[in-house]
């Protein structure tokens, strides 16, 4: 179906071709002094050479989770056991040679910190002492991630796999650190095994992590051992078509895979169900992704030829065309005092996106608090029914499971919002650039094309949210990963201490009435209910505040730097087109000479981001189904 | 064990009848609390949706009258009880009970409930001329965490009512995994009970224990060792008296072995291993094969869907070492299948000590009357309520063995699981309490009695001991001269 495309008669550039550009775009760049395009390049070109497209695997446990990436890879990556095998998250991506590694949080980092993880490497035979329940049960070894890397053609083209530890039942502590993670994956396979159809639970984790990660594929494992698989797939299917439309459902069998692996039987690999599969994370998951990359890089280089071609263009302008030049100078500044506004704070996009975070800050607070409220009620409201002593245990085990719920959809929530107002910063920021002048400074007009058809924005708001994401994903992934973990860890740290103090306490009153101990206990139980919550929301209060003030600073940075790239084009054509007037006839024809050769050079390039932009295009609009 | 607690029990329904008799909804109450007594246990199957509970209900009945099926299939609480000739009653939500005619597609009953929706039907109730339901009367429950959540709640709202008691004596519990939900449920069940009688009475089953290790025929070793975690996590521990692991499915088949099955697992044993192993590696590679020549498309699926993958694996295994009779066969499926100590573990716990269980029922269904429709007249009620609950030695024990189960008794470790022990923890019989064998004599019972009780009136007596750790040494001191009692009885009177 390549040859539909009318831009691309061949087929899609690949990854190697686009570096090639990039490169070639740097070179235009590097004889200036434009350090600015020469930064956003060398970025470009860095998530070229290194793409990581997440795809993270959840379900409830012993659905096969684990397995399934086993199989996916054809290696023994993540420890698999009859019992509970999975402790701790595992990302499984390309690396020659195989290694392994553990993430282990900073002892004297702060929560929020940036530097928060240490990589620590391991032998890649010693990864399930760390990562498994036996050799670590319930994470006591306090691990944020395990990280192993394989030479697998699968994952060559910058996919992870990542495993997270079952989820049983909403409201657990697992659920929570699942949920963080979401945002920072390209996708989520949901996994479910072929005994039964999707329980409540499932549907509900479903229903909240869509709202994160609306990129899902279903997978039906162990399909070789329930006849009825068939059957339980089609009402599966039915269930997946209540929540969204067209979420794909794949029935796999990881135990068929790994054993055609094994006696090289491409007959019962076929059987497993993974070439499908397969072939849908890479058309579908990473081809998406690489589209988007490619949009990314093709708009990154449009933006970049742009900005050089204006300059070129008015100093040619103005050689060619000396007595308009005044005029065009005129011009050239006015637009340059509006790409001027766009930087300072009194510029609308500024406010929303000032306004919009110290909103969205206090909405967040405000829901944590009520939600956290509402937990307390009812805690106090159970305290005053029984006596607390005896059930402490359980009662602070559901304490936490209502905090961890009561975070997990102030999480999505914020989230949600977190992305409305990236959306809507774009929005004004394309609206306001719309306004720059469409210059006609010289009268030979179709030399200079209008300035309006500037990097990136004019194709609505979705590019520069999906770019801010991207960079977010890129450079502050990890690190919003593991953030909201740690407020985690440090709920689970404070649960003990006050069952200790609720001990101590208990046994202190122990000797007085019978009455007054229990009245007291519940008073003390109270206490410690509200000095628990007190703490989570100051920590987790923090640490979602911390993610926001870090999404306004992605945001404000990426348009404020595309506001300067327009600020120094337009600053540099003028001085380029004031040079230019006072240039000697002589020196003007080798200059012109010059200035076209340079031209002939950015517009080539240009010219071919436009087809990579084109095919994008063409393919996004294209049922992924079709791609081969 | 204890005739007078029952029999108390009896007589205290029978009082608050003449009290209460002009009453009709009071008196309903009191008539079913009086049946109740007069009938055998009654045990109630729950777990999450597609646990395998009417798979189980089948093994247990050694019958396969439930109808079980891939997709959810229980919808209606369905009550199994012994009758001498077939019959199924639907009982409505509103309106009178009527008789189901009698339907059965291989052997599987199918319920014909016509124009009558399920969510309108209160419960069904199936006589059925079966010996193992003699002793105890079975109610099979919509699953919970179903994704028909009036279904999961009718389910919940039969065992764990939340303002009268429940209508089950005991639960047997089925999960698959632990999960979140299956804690929940327990916790809710034990607590309209154990809120008043403080006590646990609910087995946990591991459920489709031959899909643990994915069908592998020493999946049920692994099984085993799940069990015994969860036997001794401490949130399941006091919620239930035992794990047991049990693949339900191959259960109920082996106990209804049929001659065709038989031939037809004999001819898959015949074949050479390498083949063998090859076409059993999924399903549907068994239902495509062609091999054995004899073996007819129906008959595989009928195998597969008998045995599941685990069951055949395991059969053909077995035929070749020395199992190749059918009865043999089928008995050692059986004892694999791990249904033997679920039944030992439902007769050590709950049979052994069904009158106080159902006595129990019955004292909190009356004190629940008398507390929320209280009337002059039945102060001699309350005291009688009182005195039975008070004295009746079965009541203490099991409190005591909730307490040491949950929030713990200040002894000794060692101490500690001998108390449990010896008020019953591992079963009611005298031989279960002292951890000896059924085979023990009366002479050595009453000897190794001695010894106990000695030790406990020692620990007592001790100065050093907790004081409220004495309320349960006095418990276990009695628990003690009750069996000392019992084994010199029968020492004098030899069998």
């Amino acid at each position: 179906m390549a040859e539909t495309g009318p831009a691309n008669p061949s087929t899609p550039v690949t990854a190697g071709q686009l570096i090639q550009l990039v490169e070639h775009g740097l070179q235009l760049v590097g004889t200036g002094d434009r350090e600015d395009l020469r930064k956003r390049l060398d970025l470009t070109l860095g998530r070229l050479k290194d793409p990581s497209i997440r795809v993270i695997v959840v379900g409830e446990f012993k659905q096969g989770k684990s397995k399934l990436i086993n199989a996916l890879v054809g290696a023994p990556a993540c420890p698999v056991d009859d019992d509970i095998a999975t402790s701790v998250p595992t990302v499984v991506r390309y690396g020659d040679p195989a290694s392994a590694a553990v993430l282990t949080p900073k002892a004297d980092a702060g929560p929020g910190d940036d530097g928060i993880a240490e990589r620590q490497p391991i032998p890649i035979t010693e990864l399930p002492a760390y990562v498994s329940e036996k050799g670590n049960p319930g994470n006591s070894r306090k691990l944020l991630a395990a990280e192993v890397c394989l030479p697998r053609k699968i994952l060559a083209g910058g996919l992870s796999v990542i495993d997270s530890p079952g989820v049983g039942g909403m409201g657990s502590a697992h659920t929570l650190a699942t949920l963080t993670a979401l945002p920072t994956a390209d996708a989520m396979l949901l996994v479910s095994d072929a005994s039964q159809e999707y329980t409540e639970p499932e549907l509900r984790f479903l229903r909240q992590a869509m709202r994160i990660t609306p990129n899902v594929v279903g997978v039906l494992t162990k399909t070789d051992l329930y006849p009825d698989w068939r059957r339980v797939e089609e009402t599966d299917r039915c269930h997946l078509g209540t929540v969204a439309p067209d979420i794909p459902l794949f029935p796999v069998s990881s135990d068929l895979r790994l054993e055609a692996a094994r006696l090289q039987d491409s007959e019962l690999n076929v059987e497993s169900g993974f070439p499908e599969l397969i072939a849908y994370l890479l058309n579908a998951i990473v081809g998406q992704a690489q589209r988007l990359q490619r949009r990314s890089v093709s708009q990154d280089l449009l933006g970049v030829t742009e900005n050089l071609r204006l300059s070129l263009q008015s100093e040619l302008a103005a050689l060619e065309n000396p007595e308009g030049t005044p005029q065009m100078i005129a011009e050239l500044e006015l637009a340059k005092a509006e790409a001027d506004d766009l930087r300072k704070r009194s510029a609308r996009w500024q406010i929303t996106l000032n306004d919009g975070v110290s909103d969205l800050i206090a909405d967040m607070e405000y829901d944590l608090r009520n939600r956290l409220r509402q937990v307390q009620r009812e805690a106090e409201t159970a305290i005053e029914q029984e006596d607390p002593g005896p059930v402490w245990a359980e009662f602070s085990q559901w304490l936490e499971e209502c905090v961890a719920a009561a975070i997990s959809d102030t999480f999505v929530l914020t989230s949600e919002r977190a992305e409305w107002l990236a959306a809507q910063v774009a929005e004004h920021f394309a609206a306001e650039e719309a306004r720059l002048p469409v210059m006609h400074a010289s009268n030979s007009a179709d030399l200079l094309i209008p300035v309006d058809a500037m990097p990136g924005m004019d194709s609505g708001h979705v590019n520069p949210v999906q770019k801010v994401l991207i960079g977010m994903r890129g450079s502050y992934g990890g690190v919003l990963m593991f953030g909201l973990l740690t407020g985690i860890f440090g709920m689970a740290l404070i649960n003990p201490l006050s069952l200790g103090a609720g001990l101590l306490l208990g046994r202190k009153a122990y000797r007085e009435d019978k009455e007054a101990r229990l009245k007291r206990r519940q008073v003390e139980a109270k206490a410690l209910v509200r000095r628990q919550l007190d703490d989570v929301t100051f920590q987790v209060g923090k640490q979602l505040k911390d993610r926001l003030r870090l999404v306004q600073r992605t945001i404000r940075d990426h348009f404020t730097e595309i506001a300067d790239e327009h600020h120094r084009s337009l600053a540099d054509s003028v001085a380029a087109a004031q040079t230019a007037a006072n240039t000697y006839a002589l020196e003007k024809d080798a200059r012109i000479r010059d200035i076209k050769a340079e031209l002939k050079k950015v517009d080539a390039l240009h010219h071919a981001a436009e087809a990579v932009a084109a095919e994008v295009s063409d393919a996004a609009n294209r049922t992924p189904e079709g791609a081969q | 064990m204890n005739r007078s607690t029952i029999a108390g029990a009896v007589d205290l329904v029978q009082e608050a009848l003449k009290v209460y008799g002009d009453d009709p909804a009071s008196a309903a109450v009191l008539e079913g609390l009086a049946r109740r007594l007069a009938e055998p246990l009654r045990i109630a199957i729950a777990g999450m949706v597609k646990a395998g509970k009417s798979t189980l209900l089948n093994a247990i009945i050694g019958e396969e009258i439930a109808p079980t099926d891939t997709g959810e299939c229980t919808r209606i609480i369905t009550w199994y009880r012994h009758g001498h000739t077939p019959r199924i009653t639907l009982y409505p939500l509103e309106g009178k009970p009527r008789t189901l005619p009698l339907k059965r597609v291989d052997g599987r009953l199918v319920f014909v409930l016509g124009e009558v929706r399920a969510s309108d039907v209160d419960r069904l109730d199936v006589e059925w001329p079966s010996p193992a339901l003699r002793n105890m009367t079975l109610i099979d429950t919509p699953g919970i965490a179903s994704l028909s959540e009036d279904v999961s709640a009718r389910s919940t709202a039969f065992l764990a009512p939340a303002d009268t008691q429940s209508e089950a004596d005991a639960i047997i519990y089925l999960m698959r995994h632990m999960h979140a939900a299956d804690l929940r449920f327990l916790e809710s069940f034990r607590d309209t009970e154990a809120g008043r009688s403080g006590t646990v009475n609910a087995i946990a089953v591991l459920a489709r224990a031959d899909e643990v290790g994915g069908g592998r025929i020493d999946s049920l070793l692994s099984a085993g060792e799940i069990a015994d975690r969860y036997r001794h996590d401490h949130n399941l521990r006091k919620l239930a008296l035992g794990v047991v692991p049990v693949a339900g499915l191959l259960a109920q088949s082996a106990r209804t072995m049929r001659q065709q099955d038989f031939a037809a697992l004999q001819l898959l044993a015949g074949l050479d291993r390498a083949d063998r192993e090859k076409m059993l590696l999924s399903a549907d590679r068994f239902l495509r094969s062609t091999m054995p020549e004899g073996l007819s498309a129906e008959s595989r699926a009928s195998l597969l869907g008998r045995y599941g993958l685990f069951g055949i694996r395991l059969a053909v295994v077995l035929i070749p070492n020395g199992f190749n009779e059918p009865t043999p066969l089928a008995h050692e499926l059986a004892r694999r299948s791990g249904l033997d100590p679920l039944l030992d573990l439902l007769d050590r716990q709950f049979q052994a000590r069904a009158e106080a269980l159902k006595a129990r029922t019955a004292l909190v269904g009356v004190e629940t009357l008398l507390r929320t429709s209280p009337r002059p007249g039945t102060g001699h009620l309350a005291a009688d309520l009182e005195r039975l609950q008070a004295n009746a030695h079965e009541f203490r024990e099991l409190r005591l063995l909730a307490t040491l189960r949950t929030t713990g008794v200040p002894l000794s470790p060692e101490l500690a699981a001998e108390a449990e022990g010896l008020v019953g923890g591992w079963g009611a019989a005298s031989y279960a309490r002292l951890g000896l064998t059924a085979d023990t004599t009366p002479g050595e019972l009453a000897d190794e009695a001695r010894r106990h009780l000695v030790r406990w009136r020692a620990v007592a007596e001790n100065p050093l001991t907790d004081r409220s750790a004495l309320d349960a040494c006095r418990v276990v001191v009695r628990s003690c001269e009750g069996v000392l009692a019992e084994s010199s009885a029968r020492q004098r009177q030899p069998a």
